[in-house]
């Protein structure tokens, strides 16, 4: 399945400098794709290659079985909804929702009535003799996508759309939008740095870094099996320590051991193969002291660590935990030797549910077993 | 509310309490001191001069004022300049808008010796404008004598003092349109393209009527200016009295011959008219930047 646009190994160069890598991915008939990425990763450069604003140095674009990276952009029908949405600032909204039809030759009345019906959709109707500027930035917003749709495009961008809006407006139009999409069944590509918005809006979230796709997946695939340490940072907050893979365990640089079953791809790694231990800030379970020795099932175990910091944000709180390399030297001590790189402790990210908190006060200076419900290996 | 950041922190100095406090509780002299200065200044240099052109005007009663006005010689050359003015002021503003356009959008070889050129006829006194056209289009000039075996002729024609008048008043509608052009938000062409517009749809439809501003001050700028051009008028027109002998040169040949009253009563005319012309344009200002 091609899907309902396809891009293929699509480059970008402005003068001497690459912008996109060899880009690919598909977006399915009526299915979300939000490219997630730094500012300067190359998304826009994207949306612009596929809306025909650029022109691709290399690769081919294809919307609906037909390639349309030749065509002009005019020609290629597609709604674009702009960051700052570059609604027309000398029409009314009516005028802007309409311009497509009416430079399409559409008579007046058709299309002021396709606009109404559009501004109704959108729950606008009062506005519609208003000018932009007359309007929130959540109605510009709303303008700008029922102008996008009048003309019936075969896809629908979304630059950087939600950025401008204050955070509630901002919440509340991802819902409307995502069942906008739903229901008219047309295919959208989000472009956006907002990882909340990222997991919310795409059925599929890639990741770009400096040009290159670094993962493709569903919000909950890349969220939990992040195959680099750039997604799993970005996507995200993740604890990442480095370690070797030692007869069959990892053995980390703080100097602790952790067993972890390295699974199908285990077999390829060759001795003291560098690795990074990814986990997630919810993935570590914090124990009292008094506790010494127990450890749960199915559980790995960090050892012994002390909480740094505490700080509460009402449904979970947050805690950083210290790990000190020293203290768990090990019979392994050569290897140690060699791994241990730094002196400062290790600074773990760890979250906690309010119920979890409840159960285990912690205050700074509390000494915690540190034990992680899941990891991600990952090759360096 | 669970999240924290929106709630009062006492220990902390809220940034924004500063803001209501004034800078300096001693009172603020610059603001009177200054336009105390630039009264003083405009008073002797601007208004006074231009007061006593009324004042003359009407010194001597209305009935004289209007008579003077009302002299054939000097009707004919208010219609005159008001007309030339019109003319360049359209060629202008057409080439104007055209030239903008292209400045703004292309970058091209030599574009910069391109904009040095346009701007010229700001820098060029009068005079030698309108010598040059004079030498250019006159009996013997370059173009003038194969002109000459025709029955055709523009210099001291209405198209000579049209012609000046373009030449001089040139960059002005280009000089105010073009940065408005080039501050123009380059999305909305983006943004109308992607919706189907061709070029000049998108031009039609989104650039232009965004230019609405621009092109009006551009306008009122070229026809104040080319209504008042005597330099190089009085080289290519010939000065002829009911022909081509615009409102500037009638204000100066009535003051040669001593008729002061003419002279006073078209000069009041065109003050006035200059003064309505930059009302307009300063009161407009604003209007079109939504």
């Amino acid at each position: 399945m091609s899907g309902a646009l396809s891009v293929r190994g699509v480059s970008k160069r402005f003068g001497d400098e690459p912008v996109l890598d060899e880009v690919s991915f598909s977006i399915a008939e009526g299915r979300s794709l939000v490219l997630l990425g730094h500012s300067g990763s190359g998304k826009t450069t994207i949306l612009r290659l596929i809306a025909g604003l650029e022109k691709p140095d290399g690769g081919e674009i294809y919307l609906r079985g037909r390639r349309i990276d030749p065509l002009r952009a005019r020609d290629r029908n597609i709604g674009v909804i702009f960051q700052n949405y570059a609604l027309f600032p000398g029409m009314t909204v009516v005028e802007n929702i309409g311009f497509g039809l009416r430079i399409r030759g559409v008579k007046r009345a058709q299309w002021v009535e396709a606009a109404l019906r559009l501004l109704e959709m959108v729950g606008l109707t009062e506005q519609r003799e208003k000018y932009p500027s007359q309007l929130s930035g959540g109605q510009q917003q709303r303008v700008a996508i029922a102008r996008a749709l009048a003309y019936q495009p075969a896809m629908l961008l979304f630059d950087e759309s939600f950025s401008a809006l204050d955070p509630q407006t901002r919440v509340g139009l991802r819902r409307e939008i995502r069942g906008l999409l739903q229901r008219l069944r047309i295919p959208a590509l989000f472009i956006t740095h907002d990882q909340e918005e990222a997991m919310e809006l795409g059925d599929q979230v890639a990741i770009l870094n400096q040009g290159r796709v670094e993962q493709i997946g569903t919000p909950r695939e890349i969220y939990e099996h992040p195959r680099t340490e750039f997604v799993a940072t970005f996507l995200g907050a993740a604890n990442v320590l480095t370690g070797r893979w030692v007869e069959g365990q990892v053995l980390l640089a703080e100097g602790r051991q952790l067993w972890v079953d390295g699974g199908e791809p285990a077999r390829a790694w060759r001795a003291a193969q560098p690795l990074k231990v990814v986990f997630r800030p919810e993935d570590v379970q914090l124990g009292a002291a008094d506790r010494h020795g127990e450890e749960r099932e199915g559980q790995l175990s960090l050892g012994w660590g002390e909480v740094l910091e505490v700080a509460f944000s009402g449904a979970s709180e947050w805690l950083v935990v210290g790990l000190h390399g020293e203290e768990t030297a090990d019979a392994r001590s050569v290897a140690v030797g060699e791994l241990r790189q730094q002196d400062r402790p290790v600074r773990l990210k760890v979250s906690r549910t309010k119920w979890e908190a409840h159960t285990l006060r912690l205050a700074p200076g509390d000494r915690v077993s540190v034990g992680l419900r899941a990891v991600q290996l990952l090759v360096d | 509310m669970t999240w924290g950041n929106s709630g009062e922190q006492p220990g902390r100095p809220r940034p924004w309490a500063r803001d209501g406090v004034p800078v300096s509780s001693s009172v603020d002299l610059a603001r009177p001191v200054g336009i105390s200065l630039i009264l003083f200044a405009m008073v002797p240099l601007v208004i006074l001069p231009l007061s006593s052109i009324f004042i003359y005007g009407l010194s001597k009663g209305p009935v004289h004022f209007w008579q003077a006005l009302m002299a054939p010689a000097a009707l004919f050359s208010l219609r005159l300049s008001l007309m030339t003015s019109a003319v360049a002021t359209v060629c202008n503003v057409f080439f104007g808008v055209i030239a903008a356009y292209v400045m703004s959008k292309y970058r091209f070889r030599g574009s910069t010796a391109l904009m040095i050129t346009i701007s010229l006829p700001t820098a060029i006194p009068t005079a030698v404008a309108g010598f040059a056209l004079l030498l250019l289009w006159g009996r013997s000039g370059l173009l003038g004598q194969f002109l000459e075996r025709t029955e055709y002729q523009i210099m001291f024609t209405t198209a000579a003092i049209i012609l000046a008048n373009i030449f001089v008043t040139f960059p002005l509608a280009f000089g105010v349109i073009k940065p408005a052009l080039d501050n123009l938000d380059t999305n909305y062409e983006d943004a109308a393209e992607t919706m189907g517009a061709s070029r000049w749809q998108t031009f039609r439809y989104v650039v232009l009527p965004s230019l609405r501003g621009a092109i009006l001050t551009g306008a009122l700028l070229t026809f104040a200016r080319s209504i008042g051009e005597f330099g190089s008028t009085i080289m290519v027109s010939g000065n002829l009295p009911m022909r081509t002998q615009t409102a500037p040169l009638y204000i100066f040949t009535k003051f040669n011959e001593g008729d002061i009253e003419g002279a006073n009563a078209i000069a009041a005319v065109l003050a006035a008219l200059s003064f309505v012309i930059f009302s307009v344009i300063l009161l407009t200002r604003g209007r079109f930047d939504r």
